[in-house]
């Protein structure tokens, strides 16, 4: 079916109900497979015409179905994508292609893989560090990946498809970026709840249907005149996974503007490009291992130092975060984690001391990702605000 | 006296008291090790990955894990804890890790890098490394960071590959996690030798490296005699004589000789039918880490009848393999600590029950072990040793008709495990054992 709305309405359209185009791409043949963090090479999946498709919690919802699997005091993210695989909300899928982001995700799809059952599951190990051996490691577990989607596919994937599809997804990265640009200006031109909504679309739908959505987005913006207001607070901010723009809106709706983010529902799968090299395997599994950026990797400022320096260490591991503090023009800082998420939880008071020596002020917010936490969290950022402002 | 008659519901090891003499003798010689000056590491449990090496290396090695139960028992913990909430620690964290955190603030701050008055047991002293982990939890090098914020200290991080059940088996996935495992910590010598400034001796390395196996080659014996009816061994002697093979404390060839007595006192039991506990009712297991300070309660439940007779997988030593054809000794490092990950793998496959290491484990227990039920203790902010439990409890039902019971507790804050509620909850739950019972007699099972 073609799409009759376009752009940012499109992109919101998609957001709101995600599964409906997935659908009826089913319906007309694709397979859909799932894949609930970003370490799971989509490049793979779109190569061989299979549909990438993320799958992200409700927090609207309560996750009753997954206290058969997870216990109360969980990453309650995990337990949001869990309960909704057990009630069938994600039964559409024909298959999974899992990574060992965190532990919290990693011991979530294993009781996922026992409990639901799927034409195709595969888990892909994603090391601890970034040594060298480690990202020998990481590279063959692509290659096994790659044998069991293609068995999975029922066809060959060359190392032109799958450079084919390297670009395609680069351009989605590049167009994302350039999406991200329109954010500098103050006001910024794209508000931070239709970013999300875009981003949200782009995970849900394939590749050169995103970039198409893109593109029309980008003009759409440029041209338009009625885009987000000037406000005092410019904010950045750094999370676990994002998808539910309530969590936006609650800042968007204070005297601040979102211009810039770092978690995995906004920047984290577009910042940078995944090299084209001969191999193509080696460049994804540099990307993935190596330049993705999220907590749940052990980063050292110089590898195998025998001596410790923290500022040292903090500059190496967020030194990014103040790239996009200066180029957005940033004057405040949201942390924020879903509550027992050690990723987030031990990566962000290390942050804070980096923000603070930066001298940019910063608040570390926590929740339990359900609406009921709504309430508190505005409260918390509007303190904040009025404290920037 | 009733007391008396109580504390003899267990009838423990004769043989475990020298070996448990030994754990608590070689925490007093590790503490005076490192008041004279001895280089001290931190370090995460690590299945013998780094510490056969450390141990070779003749580094003195602490636990934070370990030291966050000592805090705990010794009402310390608390301070720390309100200390790392202050330092901006999320409350949600691992409670060791936040004891640690208050801990080393306060050495770093208060004590210019020495051990403060108030630390149990000698204190960890300020380390030369910090060796973390990131076997089973993000936490375990996550910590070790973040700890950067307190002391310029290096950090290395032990690589532990864990491929899924299915993916496991794939060609050549095995060889690869080994040399995987093999390569990195012959970097992690090599990064040792320079810390240190100087060298590995490689004898050393090998002798400690076959004493650890055939340590836990012994000890697994040890607990494969458990399956007898009665169980002749009681989970208060599991736990109290673990530490020794999973710290590596002490000699590991003196720990050797003391396993092989519990061996023969356990053998003698089974050959002559005596059992731990007086009538052996029910057979149960034990998962997550006990309540270390109302142990008292395993009494009770023995005076009705529990017998413990196995605990939780990840402090089991792993099933024995072969490694005497193995000549490097990182090789056998590597190929001991990946069998203590894997060693249920196969069996996960064929009955396609993918959570394999941390999960699977407990249903080939129910069966060998043939127990009645399992006590199931989630420890609140240790995620890592209570995310599988409601998947056991599942599978249990699901697969052998084993029914569980939930008690909560934690590991630091020892209030939150209530001994009088368990007791409570024991007599409903042996109807629950008896009915199910049934329901596995009449679906033709075995026990
Ligand atoms: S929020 Fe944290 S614990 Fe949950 S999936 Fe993300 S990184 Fe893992
Ligand atoms: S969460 Fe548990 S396993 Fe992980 S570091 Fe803490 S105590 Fe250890």
């Amino acid at each position: 079916m073609v799409a009759e709305t376009k752009g940012l309405a499109r992109a919101r359209e998609i957001y709101q109900d995600r599964p409906r185009r997935a659908k009826e791409l089913k319906a007309e043949g694709k397979k859909i497979v799932g894949y609930p963090c970003i370490y799971s090479p989509s490049e793979m999946m779109t190569a061989l015409d299979l549909v990438p498709y993320r799958i992200f919690g409700d927090m609207k919802e309560p996750t009753a179905e997954a206290d058969r699997g997870l216990p109360a005091a969980f990453c309650p993210i995990m337990r949001s994508c869990l309960h909704l695989g057990l009630k069938g909300s994600y039964d559409f899928l024909d298959g999974m292609v899992v990574a060992h982001s965190c532990d919290a995700q990693e011991k979530t799809v294993h009781v996922w893989e026992c409990l639901i059952s799927s034409p195709y599951f595969h888990f892909l190990d994603v090391p601890g560090t970034v040594h060298k051996a480690s990202q020998d490691y990481f590279k063959e577990g692509l290659k096994d990946l790659k044998k069991t989607l293609e068995s999975f596919a029922g066809k060959e994937l060359s190392s032109e498809k799958l450079k084919r599809a390297i670009e395609a997804h680069n351009q989605q990265r590049s167009l994302v970026r350039e999406m991200y640009e329109l954010r500098k200006p103050d006001p910024p031109l794209i508000s931070g709840t239709e970013t999300l909504q875009v981003i949200k679309a782009l995970m849900s739908i394939p590749v050169e249907e995103g970039n198409e959505l893109l593109k029309q987005v980008i003009t759409e913006v440029k041209e338009r005149k009625d885009g987000p207001q000037k406000k005092p607070a410019r904010l950045l901010i750094w999370s676990s996974t994002i998808d539910d723009i309530s969590l936006i809106e609650i800042i968007e709706t204070a005297e601040a503007n979102l211009v810039v983010d770092d978690h995995c529902g906004g920047t984290r799968a577009y910042w940078t490009d995944v090299k084209l090299t001969e191999d193509p395997i080696d460049g994804l599994a540099y990307h993935y291992l190596v330049e993705l950026r999220c907590p749940r990797t052990y980063m050292d400022a110089v590898y195998g130092e025998t001596s410790k320096d923290y500022m040292a260490d903090l500059e190496s591991r967020f030194g990014y975060i103040k790239d996009y503090a200066k180029g957005w023009n940033v004057n405040g800082v949201i942390l924020q984690s879903v509550r027992y998420c050690d990723c987030h939880g031990f990566e962000a008071p290390q942050i804070k001391d980096y923000l603070d020596s930066l001298g940019l002020p910063n608040t570390y917010l926590e929740h339990d990702y359900s609406e009921g936490a709504l309430a508190a969290l505005r409260t918390r950022v509007q303190a904040f605000v009025e404290m920037i402002g | 006296m009733a007391t008396e008659e109580k504390k003899k519901a267990i009838s423990r090891l004769k043989s475990m008291y020298p070996l448990r003499a030994e754990v608590d003798k070689s925490y007093q010689k590790s503490v005076e090790a490192m008041r004279a000056g001895k280089p001290v590491a931190w370090a995460m449990v690590n299945w013998w990955e780094g510490d056969v090496i450390l141990k070779a290396m003749d580094l003195e090695v602490v636990y934070p894990e370990n030291f966050g139960t000592v805090c705990a028992s010794a009402g310390i913990a608390e301070s720390y804890l309100d200390r790392a909430d202050a330092d901006g620690f999320p409350t949600h964290l691992c409670g060791y890790s936040r004891n640690t955190f208050g801990y080393t603030s306060r050495m770093m701050k208060e004590f210019g890098g020495e051990i403060p008055p108030e630390a149990p047991m000698g204190g960890m002293p300020k380390p030369v490394l910090l060796l973390a982990s990131d076997i089973i939890c993000d936490a375990r090098y996550k910590w070790f960071q973040a700890l950067g914020r307190y002391m310029g200290v290096p950090v290395w991080t032990l690589e532990m590959p864990i491929p899924g059940v299915k993916e496991l088996f794939m060609e050549g996935v095995y060889e690869r996690c080994i040399n995987f495992m093999v390569k990195e910590l012959r970097e992690f010598v090599t990064f040792l030798e320079r810390l240190l400034g100087r060298k590995m001796d490689w004898s050393i390395l090998d002798e400690t490296v076959n004493t650890t196996i055939e340590l836990n080659r012994v000890w697994h014996e040890v607990n494969e005699l458990r399956k007898a009816k009665p169980c002749p061994m009681h989970s208060r002697d599991f736990w109290s004589a673990m530490p020794a093979s999973f710290f590596l404390l002490g000699d590991v060839k003196d720990t050797l000789e003391l396993y092989r007595d519990i061996y023969n006192e356990v053998k003698y039991r089974v050959d002559n039918h005596i059992g731990a506990i007086a009538e052996e009712k029910y057979r149960l297991a034990f998962s997550e880490l006990p309540p270390w300070h109302s142990l008292g309660f395993f009494d009770r439940l023995a005076e009705r009848g529990w017998n413990f007779v196995i605990e939780s997988w990840a402090y089991h030593p792993p099933i024995p393999i072969d490694l005497s054809g193995v000549s490097d000794p990182l090789e056998r490092i590597a190929r001991l600590t990946f069998q203590s990950q894997v060693g249920y793998f196969e069996g996960a496959m064929k009955e396609r029950e993918y959570f394999g290491y941390m999960g699977y484990p407990y249903l080939v227990y129910a069966r060998e072990y043939k127990y009645d039920g399992a006590f199931l203790h989630p420890l609140i902010t240790c995620r890592s040793a209570s995310t599988h439990l409601k998947y056991v409890q599942e599978m249990l039902m699901r697969k052998v008709k084993v029914p569980s019971i939930v008690i909560e507790g934690d590991i630091v804050d020892l209030r939150l495990f209530d001994p009088a509620d368990a007791l409570s909850k024991a007599e409903p739950f042996e109807e629950t054992m008896e009915h199910y019972k049934k329901v596995r007699k009449e679906e033709g099972f075995d026990w």
